[in-house]
């Protein structure tokens, strides 16, 4: 389930993960790294200049069982939150 | 238990084609970070693309260097088999290969191509 835009600029994530700058697939590639390191329940926060990161990362959450909870913009780039679940 | 899935690349172009020779190592870094097994195989050209030193030379457009690539397909498990006869044809040793790098035969391709979810051939 996503959240809103409101509910993403409010959340404090346990780590944030500057992919800026990172080509396909650099950010799922960090995200994957970072995601073990966090505690289960916990967001990771994503930053990408990649316009495709966050269907990317939606995706990737799908397939491997963790929350996808959306995207809001930065100035210049993306952030997505996903919430581990495994 | 649900079996693993594992995905099979079969790598043939070399670094006179980067963008041909990146995209595998791309979809198999997505594959192993989606907890997918995977074996790339390198045949023809595509065996000199693990010859110590070569990845460093390759980059394509608007993708990681190779190298970059490479080391994350290494670090996240994937196995890297590189055909017999292509290396033998082109006089590079065995131990000109990078670390992991196994050299098989056919037979070793076909037994990975045959109990994977799926192949795909660059």
């Amino acid at each position: 389930m996503t959240a809103t835009a409101t509910e993403l600029e409010t959340l404090t994530a346990a780590k944030v993960v500057d992919a800026r700058g990172s080509a396909c697939p650099g950010p799922l590639l960090e995200a994957k790294k970072s995601m073990g390191t966090v505690p289960l329940g916990s967001v990771i926060e994503i930053w990408s200049t990649d316009p495709v990161t966050k269907t990317d990362i939606n995706a990737w959450s799908n397939k491997v069982g963790h929350e996808f909870l959306g995207a809001v913009e930065g100035e210049g780039y993306d952030r997505v939150f996903v919430r581990r679940q495994k | 238990m649900a079996e693993a899935e594992k995905l099979v690349f079969m790598v043939t172009h070399g670094p006179a084609d980067p963008e041909l020779a990146t995209i595998p190592f791309v979809m198999a870094a997505a594959a192993l970070a989606s907890d997918v097994q995977v074996v790339m195989g390198f045949q023809a050209d595509g065996v000199e693309l693990v010859r110590n030193g070569v990845a460093d030379t390759v980059t394509a457009p608007e993708f990681a260097p190779l190298a970059k690539l490479l080391a994350d397909v290494r670090e996240l498990g994937g196995l890297l088999l590189v055909c017999g006869p292509c290396v033998k044809s082109r006089g590079i040793p065995a131990d000109d290969l990078v670390g992991g790098a196994q050299v098989v035969a056919a037979g070793r391709f076909i037994a990975e191509i045959t109990s994977a979810t799926n192949s795909l051939v660059y």
